[in-house]
């Protein structure tokens, strides 16, 4: 466990962006979300101190639980078996883009996403557009926006969690 | 009562939930510390609810770069836009009652067709027009977070929300607050008010005067409600006056709904009634504020609060662009026409620079940023 965990730090630092696309999405198809958070939240309570203290990336880690569990469950479902014991290759499943049906939800999630960036304050919408949209840095935003790259950073967080807000109102 | 307040806590409880799984996300960006990594991990184990939220941070993460691809605006007016952050003040009849299909269709149809360039985009109004019509037609729909009344009798009273808005309420004036999860509410029942509107990108402001209503993204405005009509002064940021609706059916050369009327600046006022509206005056801001008093006074102050209260006096608003700095308490008494003074007063403290706009005066922190990220 140690020992994939530790592979598995690095690919998420690799690779953390493109696997936040699709990772949860998947999972949500194959199994019940709410039953893989209990499950996930179970195995942290059960991390011993001092394992607790070696965990490189507790990110990575929560990722590990999570890709871990819905291996075991596709496998005992013996549903789309995912055919690999690598952790490696059953991300690369999840991250496959195969299933139309969650495109197509996606499309209508990022539709409504839009919306509600579209309707934060100007300063928290046009911060949030330089930065996902236009990928410019902490730093040229502040620049343009004549603020401290302090305050990019605290739109950003008041713009994701005020998106997060109404998006959970969706659900 | 009980239920209200449950509901209430509930809701705080879950912003706060989410804001912190926001701050954690964003934290990763860079390696964590060690004491850092502890902390997450402690984070996820203190609740389900927790790693639930995370998880959902993740997945709309995901979804973010799509969906901010969608904003058709080029950075360079997204932050002209943001340099200017227009409130829009709309003054449709709204005694007179919406039938079902008027209120949808302007807002999709001949609403949205008004490029509002200077002013929030057409998505926004269209938003706001069916949040009014919402208000109006089902006014107990959502449950009140916050219902309060206040009433100023023999001084002006100086009020904080919930929210950060501060208001200052003159002599015998009233206002009613009305907060819920979607919008926050304040009616203006008489008298004169200043509004210096906190900033919620979640939930909107509207202020309700008689039958206009106005919409504010973060200016500072006065408003004033007696027999002879309503009127409203901008002290400072800009402001778009629209007539938001046509009330008859009756011709083509009334105006369309979304038809700007007006613009005001900084030191402009307009006389509003229900049928009529005045041409943009420009007026002295002493003289709109000679209600307030005299003199500011404060104990134990926030400096970012003092200088919201001298904001309501001038024109070039101060702002207090370090954290640091807008927290710090203090205490005194200055003349309230003379924010001079106080900027000279800030300009003594340590690490702090004043710069002087056009339009607004800045106070930041020295050689602040680089120590500060590299603390993160």
């Amino acid at each position: 466990m140690r020992e994939k965990h530790a592979t598995w730090s690095a690919l998420f630092a690799e690779k953390r962006t493109t696997l936040s696309n699709y990772f949860l999405r998947r999972v949500a198809h194959r199994w019940d979300a709410q039953d893989l958070v209990q499950e996930v939240y179970l195995r942290l309570l059960r991390i011993e101190p001092a394992d607790a203290a070696n965990i490189r990336s507790p990110e990575a880690y929560l990722f590990t639980v999570a890709a871990n569990l819905v291996k075991e469950h596709a496998v005992l479902r013996a549903q789309q078996p995912l055919g690999s014991d690598e952790l490696e290759q059953v991300v690369e499943q999840l991250v496959a883009p195969t299933n139309l049906e969650a495109d197509m939800d996606s499309e209508s999630r990022q539709q409504r996403l839009g919306a509600l960036i579209d309707r934060l304050s100007p300063k928290c919408k046009a911060v949030l557009i330089m930065h996902y949209r236009d990928e410019l840095s902490y730093r040229e935003i502040a620049e343009r926006m004549s603020i401290s790259t302090n305050m990019v950073k605290k739109y950003i967080v008041k713009g994701l969690a005020a998106c997060r807000q109404r998006m959970a109102e969706y659900e | 009562m009980n239920n209200e307040s449950t509901h209430f806590d509930a809701v705080r409880q879950a912003r706060r939930i989410t804001e912190q799984a926001v701050t954690w996300y964003i934290e990763q960006q860079e390696p964590l510390s060690e004491r850092q990594r502890v902390a997450f991990l402690d984070w996820l184990r203190a609740s389900p609810k927790h790693v639930a939220e995370y998880f959902a941070i993740v997945q709309m993460h995901g979804d973010m770069k799509a969906a901010a691809s969608l904003q058709k605006l080029t950075s360079g007016e997204l932050v002209e836009k943001a340099r200017r952050e227009n409130p829009v003040v709309m003054f449709p009849h709204m005694e007179k009652v919406m039938p079902e299909e008027r209120h949808t269709q302007p807002a999709r149809g001949t609403l949205a067709k008004y490029a509002f360039a200077a002013a929030a985009s057409a998505a926004t109004i269209a938003t706001t027009w069916l949040g009014i019509a919402h208000w109006r037609s089902m006014p107990m729909h959502s449950e009140p977070i916050v219902a309060e009344h206040y009433a100023a009798a023999n001084a002006v009273q100086s009020l904080t929300l919930a929210d950060g808005t501060l208001i200052q309420l003159d002599r015998n004036s009233s206002i009613d607050v009305h907060f819920d999860s979607h919008y926050r509410r304040i009616e203006v029942q008489h008298g004169h008010a200043l509004f210096d509107v906190g900033k919620d990108p979640a939930r909107p402001m509207f202020v309700d005067v008689g039958g206009h209503i106005l919409q504010d993204i973060g200016t500072i405005f006065d408003v004033k409600r007696d027999a002879s009509g309503d009127t409203l002064t901008v002290i400072s940021g800009r402001v778009r006056v629209l007539n938001a609706h046509e009330p008859s059916a009756k011709g083509d050369d009334l105006p369309l709904p979304g038809t700007a009327i007006a613009d005001l600046t900084a030191g402009q006022q307009i006389e509003l009634d229900a049928a009529h509206a005045s041409p943009v005056h420009p007026v002295q801001i002493a003289k709109a504020t000679d209600w307030l008093p005299a003199d500011i006074s404060f104990q134990h102050e926030t400096i970012a609060n003092v200088a919201r209260r001298f904001n309501a006096y001038t024109s070039t608003p101060l702002e207090i662009d370090d954290e640091a700095i807008a927290g710090k308490h203090i205490s005194g008494v200055f003349h309230a026409n003379n924010p001079q003074a106080f900027v000279a007063y800030l300009s003594t403290l340590p690490d702090v620079r004043v710069i002087h706009g056009s339009d607004r005066i800045r106070v930041v922190a020295v050689h602040r940023t680089d120590t500060k990220a590299g603390k993160l």
